[in-house]
């Protein structure tokens, strides 16, 4: 089975056949993958390299802390990334994006109203939860659709509160 | 002489506070919360009694229901640690007229350290240096501060009264921007205080927060355990501490010990406390405020001195005479304590909530770990994000510091995020190494991502992880691959794995 690993824009080939060896960028290798113990840390032995890795699920992919770096990749297997291509759908991540509330909270100041262009990074909801006032960044550059929540509305878990396009 | 003591907090110091009267031979009383049914101190103590719901105007802040606590156990003795109700007068005060000792100063000597303004005073009074501001007690009032400001220098800070922890602080720069800083400023502090006062204080640039531990029993002996370095801070909340200051040299710690010393008498102090000071590139030191409590950062100066500071505090109350004097006291090796909370260094240290799976605490030589946390406990959004405190103690800085190193790659916590990854690039920071930073050394000068170019860069590694990850989880989803030996479906493990990364 063939894949496309992408890192900040560099692409890696990997593919997996079952005899326990992989192909990366088409040098061969062995390779013997486990969970630790049912939890979200995976060991790799590369030939015969020992890693350890945290890997989770993310908003934007998977994050793979590894070695006390942090990476964000996105993994396609090749079928699905040719008719991506195909269907001209562009390198950006395309789909709106919902920020929901990591923990509950009080709403203390909405930046940002619909209509409005928001760049990667800037603040979209200043949220005080843990006696701390945190601010919820945008995650890429895009376009306010939707704004759930207005100052002083507590708000649950999860809760979405602001959508981009 | 009291044999029950009534521990008025939780999490790790509720625990740490158990410890020591359980080396002394004293019963404990634990208080808990809603959230906190299963929390470690309530299962260490002797015993222990519902406080109420979770939010801690209902629990933990609810001096009265406490005290009632106390008298129903049969305790003595109040301990309230740090936060809390801990530098609250009014209850060290409610305390002593229920007949119960309270573990700390006199409610005098918490009041007169409480208003930072009445503190300024009394301290320059006795002819300690404070940082330069505003002079006198009373409440001041806009036109007045702002009459004032000119004299005391551009950029200056609006600092509440009642309390610190950077709520109701603003820093100005010029004359103009004043009015509309004061207005927020006292906004917040009212807020967080209830109490909107404010005082101007000069800043000090490049300086450095060194504060010193002293300890005061009820025979006038007031003696100094050397200080704590805890410039590395973001928005005013304290993230590492080591002891001692790679800053001070044997003569200015003696004279700004004395100094500290000098301070706890002239409010007449008893029992633990702290002395806090602003120190400049050039070595000027100036008192910016004193804590009439225990503080977090303790432990490293336990490592440093060898001293039990919690049981001295038991020892100074229970009316027995320190058994140090200041000759008795030397530094030894070098501590550090890295506080890691559950937050997203990456994400601008976004407060995460959730429940912890797994918990694997470093150990070895010289690492020390005061945690109230284990798997299977709730992190909740009602208190604060400390999760733990990490202690390394080294025979010298260099060897505290791999220590360090060593043992942040051990700690395991998973769950919640946490800032360990910030501390291990602090410790891999040149300028944290060399020990030249200072209290605005993370904000403006640290970044998470100028530290990564310095690491070891395996971006393939990542990609192949990745990769195999993805492919594992399309593979059970499908029911092709069974996973070891377990017998349960598939299917179920894929349910029971999305569940542990909600």
């Amino acid at each position: 089975m063939k894949y496309i690993a992408t890192i900040d824009e560099q692409t890696y080939e990997i593919e997996i056949n079952e005899a326990g060896e992989i192909l990366l960028n088409g040098e061969r290798l062995s390779a013997d993958f486990m969970a630790v113990a049912e939890h979200s840390v995976y060991s790799l032995l590369l030939d015969d390299d020992s890693f350890e890795a945290h890997i989770a699920p993310h908003d934007l992919g998977l994050e793979v802390l590894l070695r006390g770096r942090r990476y964000m990749v996105t993994v396609e297997d090749e079928r699905a990334r040719i008719l991506r291509k195909a269907g001209g759908a562009g390198v950006t991540p395309t789909g709106e994006y919902q920020l929901k509330a990591p923990m509950p909270g009080l709403i203390v100041a909405v930046p940002v109203e619909e209509g409005q262009s928001v760049s990667r990074g800037s603040d979209l909801i200043i949220l005080e939860s843990m006696k701390m006032q945190n601010e919820l960044k945008a995650p890429r550059d895009g376009v306010v659709s939707r704004v759930r929540v207005q100052v002083g509305d507590s708000v649950q878990q999860n809760a979405v509160l602001v959508v981009i396009s | 002489m009291f044999d029950k003591i009534l521990i008025a907090n939780r999490g790790e110091i509720a625990v740490r506070i158990i410890r020591a009267c359980r080396e002394l031979g004293v019963a404990t009383v634990a208080v808990f919360s809603d959230v906190d049914r299963q929390a470690l101190h309530v299962r260490y103590a002797d015993e222990a009694y519902y406080l109420g719901p979770a939010p801690s105007r209902q629990s933990y802040l609810r001096g009265d229901a406490i005290i009632e606590i106390a008298l129903r156990s049969g305790a003595k003795a109040i301990h309230p640690g740090y936060g809390f109700l801990a530098e609250r007068d009014d209850f060290a005060r409610a305390v002593e007229e229920a007949g119960l000792s309270y573990i700390g100063p006199r409610p005098s000597a918490i009041a007169a350290m409480g208003d930072k303004a009445i503190a300024r005073a009394t301290v320059a009074a006795a002819g300690v240096p404070v940082v330069p501001g505003t002079e006198g007690e009373g409440d001041l009032r806009d036109h007045e501060l702002l009459k004032l400001a000119p004299d005391i220098g551009f950029p200056l800070l609006i600092k509440a009264t009642a309390g610190g922890g950077g709520k109701g602080m603003r820093e100005v720069r010029s004359l103009d921007e004043m009015p509309g800083l004061l207005e927020s400023a006292r906004r917040e502090a009212e807020s967080a205080f209830g109490d909107g006062n404010v005082y101007l204080e000069k800043v000090i640039e490049k300086a450095r927060h060194i504060e010193f531990q002293i300890l005061a029993d009820d025979h006038g002996t007031v003696i100094h355990l050397g200080e704590r370095e805890c410039s590395l801070q973001r928005r005013h909340q304290k993230l590492l501490e080591e002891a001692p200051s790679p800053f001070l040299d044997e003569k200015l710690r003696a004279e700004m010990g004395e100094v500290a010393c000098k301070t706890a008498r002239a409010v007449d102090y008893r029992n633990a406390g702290t002395i806090e000071f602003l120190v400049d590139q050039d070595h000027n030191y100036y008192f910016l405020e004193m804590n009439t409590r225990l503080q977090v950062e303790h432990p490293i100066t336990e490592m440093v001195t060898g001293v039990d500071i919690v049981k001295e505090q038991i020892r100074i109350a229970r009316g027995r005479k320190l058994r140090y004097a200041q000759e008795d006291i030397r530094i030894n090796g070098w501590a550090i304590e890295c506080r890691i909370n559950a937050e997203d260094p990456y994400n601008n240290f976004l407060p995460s909530t959730g429940r912890i799976s797994l918990s694997i605490v470093p150990t070895g030589p010289g690492v020390r770990v005061d945690t109230g946390i284990f798997p299977g406990c709730e992190i909740s959004p009602y208190y604060d994000s400390l999760l733990s405190k990490l202690i390394c103690w080294g025979e010298t800085r260099g060897e505290a510091i791999l220590r360090m190193r060593r043992a942040l790659e051990e700690y395991r916590i998973l769950g919640v995020t946490t800032n360990t990854a910030f501390h291990q690039n602090i410790m891999g920071s040149h300028r944290y190494i060399a020990g030249v930073f200072d209290t605005r050394f993370v904000e403006e000068r640290f970044s998470m991502d100028e530290m990564e170019e310095e690491k070891e860069d395996l971006p393939d590694i990542a990609a192949v992880l990745a990769t195999l990850f993805a492919h594992r989880q399309t593979q059970e989803a499908a029911n092709i691959v069974q996973r070891g030996a377990r017998d349960t479906s598939n299917w179920k493990w894929v349910g029971r794995y999305e569940r542990i990364h909600r």
